[in-house]
């Protein structure tokens, strides 16, 4: 897969404090959920990307430039959506938009007529000639976001998207993101504490710990669990249905009130017929049958669980969790 | 169809033309002016700023015509020191021209600093130096025109009119030195409010330092002035001279001596008792050199794209 970003050792520190701590991660193209706890590392990692912050030791390229020597090129082909709000007095939406292409190069006419095209994009062309110190929380966000697409960036570093916004709001952000990333050949990286907002947007997440990467991959395979688990979902509350099942040779997973995490031998039919047998000689009625996965909450917990142990990095979090727990290994993680 | 004058909502990329990333202080240079010169109140200001040159103009019209007999030399004019004009009408819009200064320059970066507009310029682009230049630009160009149309007014008026008095004669190079006065009228406000204006989040609080050493500095003006002119008895010295330049004020007005040069001469009436020599031009030089390193210096440390705590 192409790559956008190529990290090497990169160190970073804040006077005695080490925010990135010899981080290699390979970024790809699409777009990719930045996860981690406060003081992770995250918006740290976006700010070295820019420039902001100079690495005490370490390489990296984005876009295919270096971030010591090319700073200004990279930031030619970005577009940044800070977290806080940020604009410039004085200036109307449009005014503000085509001035932000204006300074990333373009030229007066082309940014200005490029400004109504994404604040149109972004729904704000009503708004467009108000003041954006007049603006709501919303909108705010909204100008933010097309700021950062005024001039046609490669790479989207969106920190915390969807900060302030109302359901409706929060929504409409998100299909925006989702938008520009999946059918428009950009490329982000979104840092967000909010899981949902990460699984709506990308495909990929990096989870970043003490300024280590503690997982990456696909989200999809990232939920995966070996050998194909199900939950079980029973009407009340079954005693008699464990019994049955571990009779029948299933390894139960867990079980909590009338739900239930199996792991049962064969293919779908022969799983459901399973199942469905057990269930009848305990006298349960099944409510609900399907393939078990992980959440990217759960994902999310089990990278950033053992605080203390950094073997992990670079590695599906599959490795982390068994590592972790010494059980048979349950889960899987493929990049 | 959604109801909206553009028919394709859908975003497209951008794949049009791009400057290569340099010499971006331009646009921030552009952008301030253009912000600077949307305010009534800095074409108010920079008008009122014009008003001793209008003086001067009125008085010798009114002295020229009604002063003179037929045929004879007018003794107003033949005493004048033409390039003095110039200085003393400089010297007379300082307080204007501070608060043209004011409504253009105190805000320019502090403002920035309150809405973090600083990290959109600084995630273009643009590096902090290029920020640092084109805001600094953008305060000088403004402040540099309105000391300078004036003075070019004036100047095609006594051009036309009094040539016959030693207009020309007097000083060969009056129109190159009423080029260089106000560019360092700009300089000088430009740098002071871009470091006075980086160390604020607010325009107003900025500003009102930005005033304080301005009046500070004027009183210390006119306390070492009184000194050197003999009030206490200490008499003139250099190192008094020199001192009587060190404020903003006057910091102007012996640049504006030291490029005229003249030693400057009391407006209107052309008397010389109570001035204060021009200062010694490495002397001026360098008190310009301190103040711009010294707008650019706190400027540089200030300006920060993110906030480093130490921890």
């Amino acid at each position: 897969m192409e790559s956008i970003a190529n990290i090497q050792g990169l160190t970073v520190k804040y006077g005695s404090f080490t925010a990135l701590d010899n981080l290699t991660v390979n970024v790809p193209a699409g777009c990719i959920g930045l996860l981690g706890p406060n003081g992770a590392g995250k918006t740290t990692l976006l700010k070295t990307v820019l420039g902001f912050v100079q690495p005490a030791s370490g390489t990296a390229t984005v876009l295919g430039h270096s971030i010591e020597t090319e700073g200004k090129f990279i930031r030619q082909k970005i577009g940044l959506m800070p977290e806080q709000d940020c604009h410039i007095p004085g200036m109307s939406a449009v005014r503000f938009v085509a001035y932000a292409g204006e300074l990333s190069g373009m030229p007066k006419a082309q940014a200005l007529r490029r400004a109504h095209e994404v604040l149109e994009y972004c729904g704000l062309g009503e708004a467009r000639y108000r003041q954006v110190e007049t603006y709501s929380t919303g909108m705010k966000q909204r100008i933010k976001f097309a700021q950062a697409l005024v001039h046609g960036p490669k790479l989207l570093l969106l920190d915390e998207p969807t900060n302030g916004l109302d359901p409706k709001g929060r929504d409409d952000m998100l299909e925006l993101v989702r938008t520009v990333c999946h059918d428009k050949g950009l490329s982000a990286i979104v840092s967000s504490h909010l899981l949902p907002d990460v699984e709506r947007t990308c495909d990929q997440v990096i989870v970043l710990m003490k300024g280590t990467v503690r997982a990456q991959g696909l989200i999809s395979d990232l939920k995966k669990l070996q050998g194909f688990p199900v939950d079980v979902e029973l009407r009340e509350p079954n005693p008699n249905f464990t019994t049955e099942i571990l009779q029948a040779g299933v390894k139960l997973i867990s079980a909590k009130s009338a739900s239930f995490r199996l792991l049962v031998p064969g293919n779908d039919r022969e799983i459901s017929k399973t199942v469905q047998a057990c269930a009848r000689k305990a006298g349960a009625q099944v409510r609900g049958l399907s393939r078990a996965e992980r959440t990217l909450e759960e994902i999310f917990l089990t990278a950033v669980q053992d605080q203390n142990d950094t073997s992990h990095i670079n590695r599906p979090i599959a490795d982390i969790s068994q590592s972790q727990t010494n059980e048979p290994p349950v889960i899987t993680g493929e990049n | 169809m959604p109801n909206s004058p553009i028919a394709d909502l859908s975003y497209r990329n951008y794949d049009g033309p791009m400057s290569p990333p340099h010499t971006r202080w331009w646009p921030i240079a552009k952008m301030s002016m253009r912000l600077a010169i949307k305010s009534k109140g800095f074409w108010i200001w920079a008008t009122l700023s014009s008003y001793a040159y209008l003086i001067y103009m009125v008085i010798f019209y009114f002295t020229d015509s009604t002063g003179t007999a037929s045929g004879r030399s007018n003794p107003y004019f033949t005493m004048l020191k033409w390039h003095d004009t110039f200085v003393a009408s400089f010297t007379l819009s300082q307080l204007l021209l501070l608060i043209v200064a004011l409504l253009i320059g105190a805000g320019s970066i502090a403002n920035d600093n309150r809405s973090n507009a600083l990290l959109v310029y600084l995630s273009r682009p643009v590096s902090k130096l290029d920020y640092i230049f084109g805001k600094w630009l953008g305060i000088a160009i403004p402040i540099a025109a309105i000391v300078f149309v004036p003075m070019l007014t004036y100047y095609g008026y006594c051009a036309m009119s009094y040539a016959k008095y030693g207009f020309f004669s007097q000083d060969h190079w009056i129109i190159v030195k009423i080029f260089l006065i106000p560019i360092c009228a700009g300089i000088v406000h430009a740098s002071l409010s871009i470091g006075i204006s980086s160390m604020f989040n607010q325009g107003r609080i900025a500003g009102a330092t930005y005033a304080a050493v301005y009046f500070i500095g004027y009183f210390f003006t006119v306390l070492v002035g009184q000194l050197y002119i003999g009030v206490t008895g200490i008499g003139p010295n250099q190192f008094l001279k020199n001192l009587f330049y060190c404020s903003p004020d006057g910091l102007q007005v012996g640049l504006a001596k030291v490029i005229a040069g003249t030693n400057g001469s009391e407006a209107f009436t052309g008397f010389t008792r109570h001035i204060v020599p021009r200062p010694d031009p490495w002397f001026i030089i360098l008190l310009l050199i301190v103040v711009i390193l010294f707008g650019f210096g706190v400027a540089w440390n200030r300006i920060r794209p993110v906030e480093i705590v130490s921890r």
